[in-house]
């Protein structure tokens, strides 16, 4: 075979321009551009719908990356977000076996940037910091003084309400952390009102427990400034029928015509055996 | 109409990163009637397989042209009228033999019952029979050689093309493909063939073109090619040395010479056949 | 058999132009040829890991057992469709042009297209096949897990009213499979079909089987990040001219992977409305049909 062709008349060129590989290798490049230039807007517009739809919440940045390390950063890139929260939580929960209160707010940290749409991951972490976490600071024998035991407990306090703040920020439409956040107020910090605000908001949607605008209803008959609000409320559930008549309802209604001084002919009878026993 | 028209085919291949070229083929023009079986012969990298693969529309020539049956080669309905057996089949390991015959059908537009009779008249063609529920991989080279032709005759092709169809398969084998090849041309279709295999050129072609270099050195009817022309061959029978004695004295009294006289020989082709077949 | 012989007929039959039983014949072929293979043994891996985890979680409640199920098989679901539709794509060209099949089928009356075509519904198949068993099992496994949550919630909760009974067993249904979680495994689909065709694209061009592995790994680990480059290359001042046109041309080029990463939120309780599905979906198919005809592009004027 004539491996070194002179350009005689007999020998041609090879394939014509339009059939040479470069020749369409770059013709598919160009097109791709364009192509590009026409989807970019459709993609941000997409990605626009979607993070609307709560979609893409999870924030995979750098700092991320140095706390749960590149193999695990690259396992949440590739598909496996969900399985890398996961086993950043159970991580968490051996830690709790242990006391590792630190360790376990470090990897509720990374497990809620993982996975914010999972209400479960923050309200876990929210109850860990404010009831167990604090629980245990209050009691720490390592710490010989009540003050700043009771300092540490409230800090833990605040650590789990802001999980669950952080929590209602990416899942706005579910009541299960409005719930948890009034209870926190409820119980731990002793702001009635806020927990009152954050039952109502638990009581909007049509799945919540029925239970929850009563909540609001009690926890605003204990803000000060509220009271008349609040009696109201209370009324009008009550005379929604008998299904609302808890015990705890009936006593705050009766403790609230004594406080308020309501007239003695509008106030609602509320016979002694209705109320909660040792009130 | 000839059933194959090469008109001035050229191909040329660049080499990637490098300013030489290949010329794989350097104008070549040959044409084969139908009807014909054409022997294309040449040495190894002398461009045949390239032409075969150009009539077949699989490569696009550089210059010049191609037709089969009067329709330019690169048009893919040309393909409806050739039936190809290309050398070392190549085929789906994984299928059994009917799967394989199925598959082609399948793609050349038969289905259901006439797809399903086609391929049993062609394995029995072919003499697979036997073997058509066992895979390709399990095949001998005869076997696939013989496979490779049955899906070549599955679209009803007027046109044959074999690469190399008896490299590397047994003496009997090998007898049963060149009697397949006299059968389709007996029956009208036309034949092209590549073969290094020369003595089996021999036996079967009316044409021959010899390829060098991607040239067309010789072309034409094979009688005609390799006949000696100023030399006759008679072959007696039952002659006795008296008649062998009166045609020496009537040729020395000619310009005629005797070249050769022996006792003729069976070929070594025949004699191992009858050595080697199974003893009715 | 016939009376008469078919061999030897007279005239061929018309050719047709475009032929969807040519097509479907090429695709049932390709899959016949990786069912062969013995591909489909990644299924028992699959089941193994879905059962495999169960006395990892076994201590936490019904809730968090039936989250890591579902993280776990959707993940893996996940990562088994993507691997299956970059090596099973990747080895098609390669093959048949090594084993010179290709050769046979292109001598037949078949247009290039239709067996590029072919090629990649044989994938899509495989693809759809996969799912729909990993589906099963997956769903079979969530399934016995909830008759064990149910049958225990019911012992433990006999003496109590009906109506906090009842809500205990539909907690339990809740977090078991749901049909939120459908749109989650047809994006996975459809994210394994523009895994498929990009990669039938590069092998198009490829030289060998291993680099077009590497360059469609590549490009997936690209598509996750484009997201981030376009967005600082549509957001001015926040990088330089060089940089801001290197980014331009990432986003330009790859495709935004992270859209069609749906799994992780949907999992975690997100639903996705119709609307919103359809158009992701809709931007998938879109890519995968834009990819598949640069693969042709290409593929026409291949010289074999």
């Amino acid at each position: 075979m004539d491996t070194t062709a002179q350009p005689d008349d007999l020998l041609l060129e090879t394939a014509p321009l339009t059939r040479r590989r470069w020749f369409r290798l770059t013709m598919v490049f160009v097109f791709l551009l364009i192509f590009g230039a026409i989807r970019v807007p459709m993609e941000v517009e997409l990605n626009k719908e979607h993070r609307a739809a709560f979609f893409h919440g999870a924030k995979l940045d750098m700092s991320l990356r140095q706390q749960i390390g590149q193999m695990s950063f690259l396992a949440a890139l590739g598909g496996f977000r969900a399985v890398v929260a996961d086993g950043l939580f159970i991580m968490a929960h051996v830690d709790w076996q242990n006391t590792q209160w630190g360790k376990m707010l470090f990897l509720y940290n990374n497990v809620t940037a993982l996975q914010p749409r999972n209400v479960m991951f923050w309200d876990t972490a929210a109850w860990q910091m404010a009831y167990n976490a604090s629980a245990y600071y209050l009691n720490d024998p390592r710490e010989p003084h009540m003050a700043l035991r009771l300092k540490r407990q409230h800090e833990y306090f605040l650590i789990g309400e802001d999980f669950l703040k952080r929590g209602i920020a990416n899942n706005p439409d579910h009541f299960k952390l409005y719930e948890s956040l009034g209870m926190v107020y409820r119980d731990k910090l002793f702001d009635h009102y806020n927990a009152s605000l954050q039952f109502k908001s638990a009581a909007q949607f049509p799945d919540s427990p029925t239970y929850e605008v009563r909540f609001a209803a009690y926890e605003l008959s204990y803000s000060p400034g509220h009271e008349h609000e609040a009696y109201d409320e209370l009324v009008r559930l009550y005379k929604m029928g008998e299904k609302e008549w808890l015990p705890t309802l009936l006593k705050r209604i009766k403790d609230l015509q004594e406080q308020l001084n309501i007239p003695a002919n509008q106030r609602i009878n509320i016979p002694e055996n209705e109320l909660p026993p040792h009130h | 109409m000839s059933a194959i028209s090469i008109k001035n085919l050229s191909k040329v291949f660049p080499i990637p990163f490098r300013r030489e070229r290949i010329v794989a083929v350097r104008n070549l023009s040959l044409e084969v009637q139908p009807g014909q079986v054409y022997g294309l012969l040449g040495p190894n990298g002398s461009g045949k397989s390239t032409t075969m693969k150009i009539v077949l529309g699989l490569v696009t020539p550089s210059a010049g042209s191609t037709q089969i049956f009067g329709r330019d080669s690169r048009m893919v309905e040309s393909r409806e009228e050739v039936g190809f057996l290309p050398e070392n089949p190549y085929f789906y390991k994984f299928l059994t033999g009917q799967e394989t015959l199925h598959f082609f059908g399948k793609i050349c537009g038969l289905h259901g019952a006439k797809l399903r009779d086609r391929a049993s008249e062609l394995l029995a063609l072919v003499g697979l029979e036997n073997a058509r529920d066992r895979r390709l991989s399990g095949y001998s080279k005869g076997m696939l050689q013989r496979i490779g032709l049955a899906q070549a005759l599955i679209l009803q092709p007027r046109l044959l093309v074999l690469d190399e169809p008896t490299a590397g398969v047994d003496p009997a084998g090998s007898r049963q493909i060149r009697d397949l090849i006299v059968d389709f041309k007996n029956r009208g279709i036309t034949v092209l063939f590549c073969s290094h295999l020369l003595g089996q050129v021999q036996q079967i072609c009316d044409r021959v073109g010899i390829l060098h270099e991607g040239v067309l050195v010789r072309e034409g009817r094979l009688d005609e090619l390799i006949s000696i022309d100023n030399q006759t061959e008679l072959t007696l029978e039952n002659a006795t040395p008296e008649v062998l004695a009166q045609i020496h004295s009537l040729l020395a009294s000619s310009n005629a010479r005797i070249i050769k006289e022996r006792q003729p020989q069976s070929t070594l082709e025949d004699y191992f056949l009858d050595v080697t077949s199974p003893k009715k | 058999m016939t009376p008469t012989s078919t061999l030897y007929a007279d005239a061929p039959a018309r050719h047709v132009f475009f032929s969807p039983a040519r097509i479907w014949a090429i695709a049932t072929n390709t899959l016949l040829d990786l069912i062969r293979q013995k591909v489909f043994y990644f299924l028992l891996i699959f089941a193994v890991l879905a059962i495999g985890i169960s006395p990892f979680i076994n201590q936490f409640n019904f809730q968090d057992q039936f989250q890591f199920l579902k993280d776990m098989c959707l993940g893996a679901m996940s990562i088994f469709t993507w691997l299956l539709s970059v090596l099973a794509t990747a080895m098609l060209l390669p093959k048949d042009i090594e084993d010179r099949t290709l050769y046979t089928i292109l001598a037949k009356p078949v247009p290039r297209f239709e067996y590029l075509l072919g090629k990649f519904l044989g994938i899509m198949l495989l693809l759809f096949i996969s799912l729909l068993l990993m589906s099963v099992i997956f769903v079979i496994t969530l399934y016995g897990r909830e008759q064990f949550a149910l049958a225990d919630t019911m012992r433990y909760y006999a003496n109590a009213p009906a109506d906090v009974l009842q809500a205990q067993l539909k907690s339990i249904h809740d977090a078991s499979f749901t049909i939120s979680l459908i749109p989650g495994i047809l994006i996975i689909f459809v994210k394994g079909s523009i895994f498929a065709s990009l990669t039938l694209l590069i092998s198009t061009f490829a030289s060998s089987m291993i680099f077009t592995i590497m360059v469609s790994v590549a490009c997936n680990f690209i598509g996750h990040l484009q997201a981030i480059a376009r967005d600082v290359w549509l957001s001015p001042g926040t990088a330089g001219p060089l940089a801001r046109s290197f980014l331009a041309l990432v986003a330009l080029v790859f495709p935004d992977l992270q859209l069609f990463n749906l799994v992780d939120d949907i999992v975690a309780g997100n639903t996705i409305s119709l609307i919103l599905f359809t158009k992701t979906a809709a931007l998938g198919a879109l890519y995968t049909c834009i990819y598949l005809l640069l693969a042709y592009f290409i593929f026409a004027a291949k010289e074999l």
